[in-house]
């Protein structure tokens, strides 16, 4: 079991949400070739080391965000909301679950 | 206008919990989902404004909980221009109360949240699975006359999972 710090809720059981997969931008469907649909698609980099994910927090807040995971280490790191523009990994994604927010 | 509904609750069978503490069925309270009105109660906290809960279930979600006529008040000081919306969840959602001193003792058996004072203090309101149903779980102690408060969690969950609920929480209670 992982220990998933929701930007919302805070740690949660990785039980308690739902994995979404590796993190890739999406290409401009105007102009993407069928290869780069295709890397979309089926691809993955499968790195040893960090990688940016996103996860579902279905039992608490209901949101999408991304976090960083390290794949040979399993540490967890800098859990972002869509839209924010820098991590939430410290006080305020570690200490808002319940009424201490 | 058509009368509202009759409401039946979803546990046809509530069993009192066993040992010392107490489980209450409270799905006949009136429950309303606001979305996008902005109310003053942080995501993860909940407020008694006279008779009614405000719970702040979700980042631009609220849960008003009381009788009827003080939440159809509330819902009618909302600002709701724009995308906001209200919704009568009486009849689609259950609610439970679990209370007495071991409660959360209990809901470690079933439930993966970190139920210290410390975490969730009276007047918290989180999303959690609790015996694998995805609920919200609202710290409410009750304090009766000049006495200590005494532990207390509600539980909003969907109607259909009423009396399997009712029957897990029961037997977290078992050995208290």
């Amino acid at each position: 079991m992982l220990l998933v710090p929701c930007p919302n809720c805070g740690p949660r059981s990785s039980q308690d949400l739902t994995y979404g997969g590796e993190s890739h931008s999406r290409p401009d469907p105007k102009t993407a070739t069928p290869e780069e649909w295709r890397t979309y698609l089926y691809l993955r980099d499968n790195p040893s080391g960090w990688l940016v994910e996103t996860w579902y927090c279905s039992s608490g807040c209901r949101r999408w965000f991304k976090l960083e995971r390290h794949t040979l280490t399993g540490e967890l790191r800098d859990p972002i909301l869509p839209g924010s523009k820098t991590g939430v990994a410290s006080d305020e994604a570690t200490n808002i679950q319940g009424g201490t927010k | 206008m058509a009368d509202a509904p009759v409401f039946q609750s979803p546990i046809t069978n509530p069993t009192p919990a066993k040992g010392s503490l107490t489980l209450t069925d409270e799905s006949e309270l009136t429950k309303v989902s606001v979305r996008g009105a902005h109310i003053a109660v942080s995501f993860g906290t909940c407020e008694q404004r006279g008779d009614v809960l405000v719970v702040g279930s979700r980042p631009d979600e609220w849960t008003l909980l009381g009788p009827a006529d003080a939440v159809a008040a509330v819902v009618s000081g909302l600002d709701l221009s724009g995308f906001a919306s209200t919704t009568d969840i009486t009849h689609s959602r259950l609610m439970i109360r679990l209370t007495g001193d071991d409660a959360a003792r209990a809901m470690e058996k079933a439930c993966g949240i970190d139920l210290s004072d410390a975490m969730t203090p009276n007047g918290a309101a989180v999303g959690a699975s609790v015996a694998k149903v995805t609920c919200d779980v609202v710290r409410d102690d009750v304090v009766s006359d000049g006495r200590e408060a005494v532990r207390s969690y509600r539980f909003l969950a969907d109607r259909s999972f009423g009396q399997y609920f009712w029957d897990a929480l029961r037997d977290c209670t078992a050995e208290f």
